[in-house]
């Protein structure tokens, strides 16, 4: 053998003598919670209105006429004049600390603050006025995985600050081998997607009051409007607010209904309240007086429901507050809503909020995009998936016939749905840019 | 994956150039082989004060290459394989080159090189995991037992390297958890070639 060769060899084998270790290296992102003490007195200054800026982490959406209202989690509201749709203009962006929420009666928004209900006049949405504010009607909440609890006797909110840190380790390149090992995460994602909020609801399925005219929230939403009352869920109570006078909310009641209450929907004389147990049934016809009229009980998961002609659509996914292992879109029978029957489960990746525009569906996969079914045939709606958007993410979808709104982590999409088959994007606005 | 394609398209115009030249008398050539990968693992063991702790890897592996004689001493072609990593079944689709490192005698030393992409396409994942192949990279030295031109048994001693990523359901109070792989493997292999 001559000397070349020999080098040659050597540049072969040596690798394999000085690294024959499997290197694995896992990158988690994981969020760690800050205590804060924030003073009732100071957060009561800062609702104001201020010039637009760009959205970074938006939560629920809202739509009222031409204008679109997108939380940015805990810091407020964005107003884009969406009178075309094809390019939305923000307004505005009115700061309210701890929110989450939102509801329009005519003139008047209703949006959480911590604690307390604010409602703000939008006649000019670029200069919206604070005109009323119920103080402690919200005891406690959560805001993506970091709760918060109302101090009443020395009025302040105890809240959590919410950090990601990424961390990478070196691991045994085999974890799910073992089984069990990751099975009971996730507590806290609900919390987040809760609160990135997922939303539906159809321009026919929300319920309009003669001479009000309403805006139309989503199917994660926790307001909602009927008659002369907002009706607010949190964690485990329904709240009542007499919008009788809209510039001038009252706190009306309260209603306990179990624990880890997360949507509400109403639709004609019915309240249906999505839970981590199970959907609630309220009769609604006394406005008033919301009277529990059954349970839709299933494995420990739930998440928003929206209903149409007596069929309730219920998605539930993992990674939910109460671990659930399932991932599934199920069809509920509420034509006797003393006594919801299912009607079929189907299996889905990771549904998070949905839309219904009889006969068709929108559902929201979480990362795995947008799907689209027909549900007419109620018992084959996994065959007759319309389409499916990949490469996006999405978390909420508002079908409101021609038009449907769409958010997700990295953006609000608008589509042209004129053509359920054929649905094509009209605009979109980027997480972390102005327009 | 787009760096890895460029790697295997280029080795794939390596290969062909060099077939060009002799386009006349074309000799086919297979070489199958079966073995195991064997490695070791470090890591911190997190159910146990993240203190470092060392494991035993094995694994097995099959590969046939398919190719043509370019010359006396250079075979070229493609190597599909599937190694069963513990965690992952991957399909390694490679550019492969033998070459004869001696000339005469009964047994001969060869040099062997894979170069190419380790795809997930049979592997199973848990519900929530997502298993993506990687780089591949294979190289080493045989020996070839058997006369020449005619059959005969080989014994490789190679080096594999491995790369996969993994989309992991994110644990307690985590949003993201993915996972990067890298397999560095002796690779010991018995196989047949004609």
């Amino acid at each position: 053998m001559n000397p070349r060769l020999l080098q040659l060899l050597l540049i072969f084998l040596a690798p394999a003598f000085w690294s024959c270790n499997d290197q694995c290296k896992e990158t988690r992102v994981t969020r760690q919670f800050t205590n804060v003490t924030r003073s009732l007195m100071e957060l009561r200054t800062q609702v104001k209105s201020e010039s637009p800026r760009a959205m970074e982490k938006p939560g629920k959406m809202y739509v009222k006429g031409d204008y679109l209202f997108v939380n940015e989690v805990k810091e407020g509201i964005h107003i884009i004049d969406n009178s075309n749709p094809a390019s939305p203009k923000f307004v505005a962006f009115i700061t309210i600390p701890g929110n989450g929420d939102i509801a329009v009666r005519n003139n008047i928004l209703y949006a959480d603050s911590y604690s307390d209900l604010v409602a703000l006049d939008i006649s000019n949405p670029s200069k919206a006025v604070e005109v009323e504010r119920v103080k402690n009607v919200f005891k406690n909440g959560l805001f993506d995985g970091g709760s918060w609890n109302l101090n009443e006797s020395i009025g302040a909110i105890n809240d959590q600050n919410v950090e990601y840190v990424t961390e990478t380790v070196t691991v045994n390149c085999e974890e799910n081998v073992n089984p069990g090992s990751w099975w009971g995460g996730e507590i806290w994602a609900v919390a987040d997607r809760a609160f990135f909020g997922a939303g539906a609801a159809k321009s026919s399925a929300s319920p309009q009051s003669s001479g009000n005219s309403n805006g139309q929230a989503g199917s994660m939403s926790r307001f909602a409007l009927h008659q002369q009352f907002l009706y607010t869920v949190g964690q485990n109570e329904l709240n009542l607010f007499d919008i009788s006078n809209a510039a001038k909310p009252k706190s009306f009641t309260t209603v306990n209904i179990g624990w880890g209450i997360e949507t509400i929907f109403p639709y004609e004389n019915k309240l249906f309240i999505g839970s981590t147990t199970g959907m609630f049934i309220y009769d609604n016809s006394n406005p008033a007086e919301p009277k529990q009229l059954s349970t839709f009980q299933h494995g420990r998961a739930c998440d928003p429901v929206v209903v149409q002609d007596d069929i309730a659509y219920v998605t539930l996914r993992t990674g939910n507050a109460c671990a659930g292992a399932q991932n599934q879109l199920d069809l509920v029978d509420v034509s006797n809503p003393s006594s919801p029957q299912l009607i079929k489960s189907y299996q889905m990746e990771n549904p998070h909020g949905l839309s219904i525009d009889f006969p068709t569906l929108y559902l929201c996969e979480g990362e795995h995009g947008l799907k689209v079914f027909d549900v007419a045939d109620k018992f084959a709606v996994d065959k007759h998936q319309i389409a499916h958007f990949k490469n996006m993410d999405a978390y909420d979808v508002i079908s409101l016939g021609k038009t449907l709104l769409l958010i997700g982590k990295d953006g609000f999409y608008q589509y042209d749905a004129s053509n359920p088959k054929d649905i094509r994007m009209l605009s979109k606005i980027p997480v972390g840019k102005a327009i | 994956m787009k760096k890895s394609t460029y790697i295997l398209f280029a080795l794939l115009l390596f290969t062909s150039a060099v077939n060009a030249q002799n386009a006349a008398r074309i000799k086919y050539v297979n070489h199958t082989e079966v073995g195991g990968l064997f490695g070791r693992v470090k890591f911190d063991n997190q159910y146990n004060g993240n203190l470092e702790q060392v494991e035993n890897r094995n694994s097995m592996t099959a590969q046939t290459f398919n190719g043509i004689q370019v010359n006396k001493r250079l075979a070229t072609g493609v190597t599909v394989g599937m190694d069963w990593y513990r965690a992952a079944l991957l399909t390694p689709i490679a550019a492969g080159l033998r070459y004869d490192l001696t000339k005469n005698g009964g047994v001969k030393l060869y040099g062997t090189v894979d170069a190419g992409y380790g795809f997930a396409w049979f592997h199973d994942d848990a519900e929530g995991f997502d298993t993506s192949g990687g780089l591949m990279l294979n190289p080493g030295v045989g020996l070839r037992f058997g006369k020449d031109g005619g059959p005969g048994f080989t014994l490789a001693f190679t080096y594999k390297r491995q790369e996969a990523e993994v989309d992991k359901p994110p644990l307690w109070g985590q949003t993201e958890r993915s996972e990067h792989r890298v397999y560095n493997r002796l690779a010991l292999r018995l196989g047949l070639s004609f």
